[in-house]
């Protein structure tokens, strides 16, 4: 029966028997609204958030403080990271040099190096930043030398036979053919940035859509937690969207 | 990159190196330095200059304990423990819970998510949870598992699973709906049965894009690891650096940290072993 169904409607169907789920275990007295609550309670919680805010400040100015944050860490971090990874996707020398240390960093938990920072630079801004930029540096660098390594060594070849120069090679050949995976790289970055921020909120914030969260749930106010998850999983989505959109505008040659 | 390196010099005509040095010696001095040194020299320079920073007195050394210090907390801890746990103890509960989360994510999510790449219902149904879940930072849903499970264990694997899960389930549903078209009508027209047809088409096919989605599950559910731990545990390497900030025990802080991104690197490089072992076809479609 369900095969005839266009995939909409299951998509609809499956999202009502999850409501009706919820509605049923919260409104039956199954689950206490402390640990579960139901769909009226969440968009009471929700509401009050949205015009008293959350502490003397508004849930848009939790949010900006968090997004500038991941704005602030993303950009550095990303800009550096790709400068260095074309530096190491042309120079073998550079690629050797940094390698250890990019390679060293990647898989290492951001929150680790946090505590260190927080000890280095204080609890404020500059701490988070910097955990910010050192998260998303590796992972630009090691998606912009990939660029560069990728690019078709036919394509130099014929460039350079045309006799471009150096400089125009860079710019004509191994700029378009490397900035796709940059921009993979990038997106990439942002969404560890983002997750990385959120959890630094969570462990040692005062302030932000993460730090609201935990303060939220030590208070067992489990509504503002729920509405403040799904606030935050659906930022998520803006801005990674967002970079989607700048990918396609930008690099409308990607893939052909 | 040695092959463009190699390109530029030749294509290049003499001009350019004639300038800097005669044709002769330049590959020489090329060779006389291997580009491999350029990355010891470069990991000497740094702990070198860690070093001359901490040991020299131009940083406190409470604030940047040196390379010694960092040594001595090592070999103590190593001899006498930390505050009654050793630090094998710490890093395998850090490497049980990983492993119970990340383990169950992929027994439940890669069958998942190859069921939803063939199924166009079941992709239907579940396919807009994973895509919910995947975006959401781990450590915002991490308070209701506390509120739901408790500050235990528990908790900590469901988190690593939730982490883990969505990233297969959608890797392996990829896999499942790349696979080429004309391979399947080719086994189907030869007779093929659909366990067959599963298993020496789709699963071979898919396979590469699983085992990628593993390596990327397993380097999210390590950092969660360690951010769940700094939140709430009572052992582990993330308890071990929390409890060492607010003693101020710096050295072992950059102990712990040394320790995790070599922990990183292991992981990583195990997950590229297992996936050149399973998958050696990658990349020869």
């Amino acid at each position: 029966m369900l095969r005839s169904l266009p995939s909409w409607a299951i998509t609809g169907l499956s999202a009502g028997v999850l409501l009706a789920l919820w509605v049923g275990v919260t409104s039956g007295g199954l689950v206490r609204d402390l640990f579960l609550p139901g769909p009226l309670d969440l968009w009471d919680g929700l509401t009050e958030l949205v015009q008293e805010g959350y502490k003397g400040r508004s849930l848009l100015e939790h949010m900006g403080m968090s997004l500038l944050r991941v704005g602030a860490g993303f950009l550095t971090g990303a800009a550096a990271g790709t400068l260095l990874g074309l530096g190491m996707g042309f120079a073998p020398r550079v690629d050797a040099a940094a390698a250890p240390f990019i390679e060293f960093l990647r898989p290492l938990p951001q929150l680790a190096y946090l505590v260190l920072l927080i000890v280095w630079l204080g609890i404020g801004e500059t701490s988070k930043i910097t955990m910010l930029f050192l998260a998303a540096l590796p992972v630009a660098a090691v998606a912009a030398r990939d660029g560069v390594r990728n690019v078709p060594p036919d394509r130099l070849r014929v460039a350079r036979a045309l006799g471009a120069s150096e400089w125009q090679v860079l710019r004509h050949v191994v700029l378009p053919s490397a900035l796709p995976e940059v921009l993979i790289g990038a997106r990439l970055a942002l969404g560890i940035v983002y997750g990385t921020l959120i959890a630094s909120e969570i462990i040692a914030g005062s302030n932000g859509i993460g730090w609201m969260i935990m303060d939220a749930g030590r208070f067992l106010r489990s509504d503002y937690v729920f509405a403040g998850i799904a606030m935050i999983g659906l930022a998520g989505i803006a801005i990674d969207r967002i970079l989607v959109l700048i990918e396609r505008r930008v690099v409308h040659w990607a893939g052909r | 990159m040695v092959q463009l390196m190699v390109t530029s010099a030749a294509s290049r005509p003499a001009a350019g190196i004639a300038v800097a040095a005669p044709p002769g010696p330049a590959p020489a001095r090329q060779r006389r330095v291997p580009v491999s040194a350029f990355g010891v020299i470069s990991v000497a320079a740094m702990v070198l200059g860690w070093w001359a920073l901490s040991a020299g007195g131009a940083v406190p050394r409470d604030l940047l304990p040196s390379p010694g210090d960092v040594w001595a907390a090592a070999s103590d801890i190593l001899r006498n423990g930390y505050r009654g746990t050793t630090l094998w103890g710490n890093a395998l509960s850090t490497l049980g819970r990983l492993g119970a989360g990340f383990g169950l994510a992929v027994l439940a999510g890669v069958p998942l998510g190859l069921w939803m790449g063939s199924s166009r219902v079941t992709a239907a149904a579940l396919d807009w949870i994973i895509q919910f879940m995947r975006p959401l930072p781990p450590l915002s849903y991490m308070i209701l598992l506390i509120l739901w499970l408790g500050t235990g264990n528990l908790s900590k694997s469901a988190l690593l699973f939730l982490t883990a899960f969505p990233i297969v389930v959608a890797a392996s549903a990829a896999g499942v709906r790349g696979v080429n078209k004309q391979r399947l009508q080719v086994a189907l027209a030869m007779g093929a049965s659909p366990f067959q047809l599963f298993r020496h088409v789709v699963l071979p096919s898919a396979a590469p894009m699983v085992l990628t989605g593993l390596q990327v599950a397993l380097a999210a559910a390590f950092s969660t690891v360690v951010s769940a731990e700094l939140l709430a545990a009572t052992d582990g390497l993330g308890w071990m650096v929390i409890s060492a900030s607010s003693f101020l025990r710096n050295d072992v802080i950059v102990l712990c940290i040394l320790l995790l991104g070599g922990l990183g690197v292991t992981l990583a490089w195990m997950m590229r072993v297992l996936d050149r072992r399973l998958v050696h076809w990658r990349g020869r479609d």
